[in-house]
């Protein structure tokens, strides 16, 4: 057997290592994503006071804070058996707005964009904002800027910091909204309704009118048939704060929806013993391996997840883009992983119209924002990461303190998805030992799309960021190393 | 004199990628009689930028992986010679492309001078809230060297 190894991967760090082992014949057998977790969590909340759950959940990730943040909350509300107050939950919704809006941006025009706006052929060096600036121009550049600042700015006025949210309590949030804070959001949300809009035609003009980038989105090595998941309300609209878990399935049917208590019901957690991480799949449907289908368990969070499993978005504008959206790819559900860029500017209108609803509610100044706890239990707690469905599962004793932590993080849900999409992608690439020299950039692509969080760490230090392919012989002797900084 | 302020990067819960947060808090009692800002941050590339925007100087402190060094070694480097860095997450922008992303968009007010005090660590994957021996040993150092700076 031979094998590649990929390691790191730029611009998604935390030391993701991909492995791909090829056959005698030198064609991909197996490609795996590895990824070292944070480890411990468990056993670190353990003791500690259930209220600062939400200040040490917001901890666990630089760029999910928010996510964590009312992910902890809500399971907090759960555990102290309160409902908080009307104005407290679009108060909740209304920060998280900001921050769907300031990631959403972020990936797209930093991360994932940079393959489609500068072309996946780029050299890899001006495969980033930088390059996107330099095809999009100057001004454009200062508007991305400017926007992702504003879901910063409406994260940071509700939650104290953007990076360090102080506001959610059990039982709602501990800040209101002054008339002139709302004047400020309103103002920030209707821009970046038109800021949505611009991106989306920059969508079509860049991507979906070349058609080398359309056939790149529905090529085979880019499809995967799962079930989708993703919250919704009571009509089955995309919701990123509250609803029912919905899971469809690769012939668009719902299979269920279920409240997040039962989430142990419906999910089961597989251990392999290559991977820290672990592969959650249906219950229902059942384990089979690393295999797509209707009778394969695995199911797909995040953008397309949500745009998947709901029946449409909420919002006006949205559902336009919604509906041509699925129009343009061939109708539901969509299996192509390179359009979880789509489906995230698709989600970043919806986000930022209904933040723009949220602040012309007549309640959004009212003080009533908490409402008293009760006697501390069991919690769990759901929310819409940008990049996924977040549980929070927690146990409190008598005294407040948590007995047991657990959390299903969005990543962890695309684990075996992710891993199908690099082995799929490098499976196009590899032909009877010939390595495509897009080998790389191809399958870098296909984990992109996700977002995948991986182990979060800050550290500072300069050096380089080498991607390596290193190829092995059956005997696993090293025989090549493509490698670029 | 120069409008400055010292931000202690890293992770508090993740060991001893938290060490510019536990350096920063050593800084606190002594720079009282100062005008100088200190921040915490978790974070990294456009938010780190933001966090600095308006100051002349800019003083980072934070943990670095060098494999050829023992942990607890401290450095001083220039932060605006550096040409790549790992950024907080993999959904971030490294600090270089952040800074000079702002200074093609023309950003006004970025630090002329950008300071970065390391603390070299081993990476970890372990939830905890304290340091190791050897990088616990080094916060000392680390607060003499920012000290230094000013």
């Amino acid at each position: 057997m031979k094998s590649i190894v990929i390691d790191p991967i730029t611009r998604l760090e935390g030391h993701g290592k991909i492995n791909i082992f090829l056959n005698d014949k030198g064609n991909v057998e197996n490609a795996y994503l590895q990824i070292p977790e944070l480890r411990g969590f468990e056993k670190f909340c353990q003791g500690r006071r259930a209220e600062d759950m939400p200040q040490i959940t917001s901890r666990i990730c630089g760029v999910c804070p928010v996510a964590h943040h009312f992910g902890a909350a809500k399971a907090l509300d759960s555990a102290f058996k309160v409902d908080p107050p009307p104005v407290a939950k679009k108060l909740r919704e209304l920060m998280y707005s900001g921050y769907i809006i300031y990631d959403h941006i972020l990936h797209f025009y930093f991360l994932g964009g940079p393959d489609f706006v500068v072309g996946p052929d780029a050299p890899p060096g001006k495969r980033n904002i930088l390059g996107v600036i330099e095809k999009a121009g100057i001004e454009i550049g200062k508007e991305v800027i400017k926007h992702r600042a504003y879901g910063q700015k409406i994260t940071a006025i509700l939650g104290g910091k953007a990076t360090h949210p102080v506001s959610g309590l059990p039982g709602g949030v501990s800040k209101g909204l002054n008339a002139e804070e709302v004047k400020d959001i309103e103002k920030m949300s209707r821009s970046c309704v038109e800021f949505a809009k611009f991106s989306l035609q920059l969508f079509e003009d860049i991507v979906l009118k070349n058609k080398a980038y359309v056939d790149l989105i529905l090529s085979d090595p880019y499809q995967l048939k799962t079930y989708n998941m993703g919250l919704v309300d009571d009509k089955n609209k995309l919701n990123f704060y509250d609803g029912g878990i919905r899971v469809t399935g690769p012939d668009d049917k719902e299979l269920m929806k279920f409240d997040v208590k039962d989430y142990q019901q419906e999910i089961a957690e597989r251990v392999e013993k290559w991977s820290y991480m672990k592969f959650p799949y249906l219950k229902r449907v059942g384990w089979k391996g690393f295999v797509d289908g209707q009778d394969s368990g695995f199911y797909r969070v995040g953008p397309l997840g949500r745009v998947n499993a709901a029946d449409g978005m909420a919002t006006p504008l949205a559902q336009k883009e919604y509906d041509r959206m699925f129009e343009t790819l061939g109708g539901r559900p969509i299996h192509s992983t390179l359009a979880f860029h789509w489906a995230r500017l698709v989600e970043l209108l919806y986000v930022s119209e209904r933040a723009l609803e949220l602040t012309l509610e007549e309640d959004i100044t009212s003080d009533k924002i908490r409402n008293p706890v009760g006697e501390p239990g069991e919690g769990f707690g759901v929310i819409e990461a940008a990049r996924g469905t977040l549980i929070h599962h927690y146990d409190v004793d008598e005294q407040g303190l948590i007995k047991k932590a657990n959390l299903i993080v969005a990543t962890t849900n695309n684990a075996g998805p992710i891993t199908m999409s690099v082995r799929d992608a490098a499976k196009g690439l590899i032909k009877n030992n010939v390595v495509n020299d897009g080998l790389l950039n191809m399958v870098e692509m296909a984990f992109r799309a996700y977002d995948p969080c991986f182990g979060c760490a800050t550290h500072c230090m300069p050096g380089t960021m080498p991607l390596i392919a290193n190829i092995y012989d059956k005997n696993e002797r090293l025989i090549r190393s493509i490698k670029r900084n | 004199m120069m409008k400055t302020i010292i931000v202690g990067i890293g992770n508090p819960i993740l060991g001893d990628d938290g060490v510019g947060i536990h350096v920063l808090r050593e800084l606190v009692p002594k720079t009282l009689d100062q005008d100088i800002v200190l921040e915490e941050a978790f974070t990294g590339g456009m938010n780190l930028l933001d966090i600095m925007i308006g100051y002349d100087r800019a003083i980072l402190i934070d943990a670095v992986e060098n494999p050829d060094d023992p942990p607890g070694k401290t450095y001083t480097m220039d932060a605006l010679q550096m040409t790549s860095s790992h950024s907080t997450n993999p959904h971030d922008t490294s600090f270089p492309e952040a800074l000079e992303v702002a200074r093609k968009m023309g950003q006004k007010n970025i630090p002329s001078e950008i300071h970065l005090v390391g603390i070299n660590i081993r990476a970890q994957y372990d939830f905890k809230d304290r340091l190791s021996d050897e990088v616990f040993r080094a916060v000392p150092e680390a607060v003499k060297k920012v000290m230094d700076l000013l």
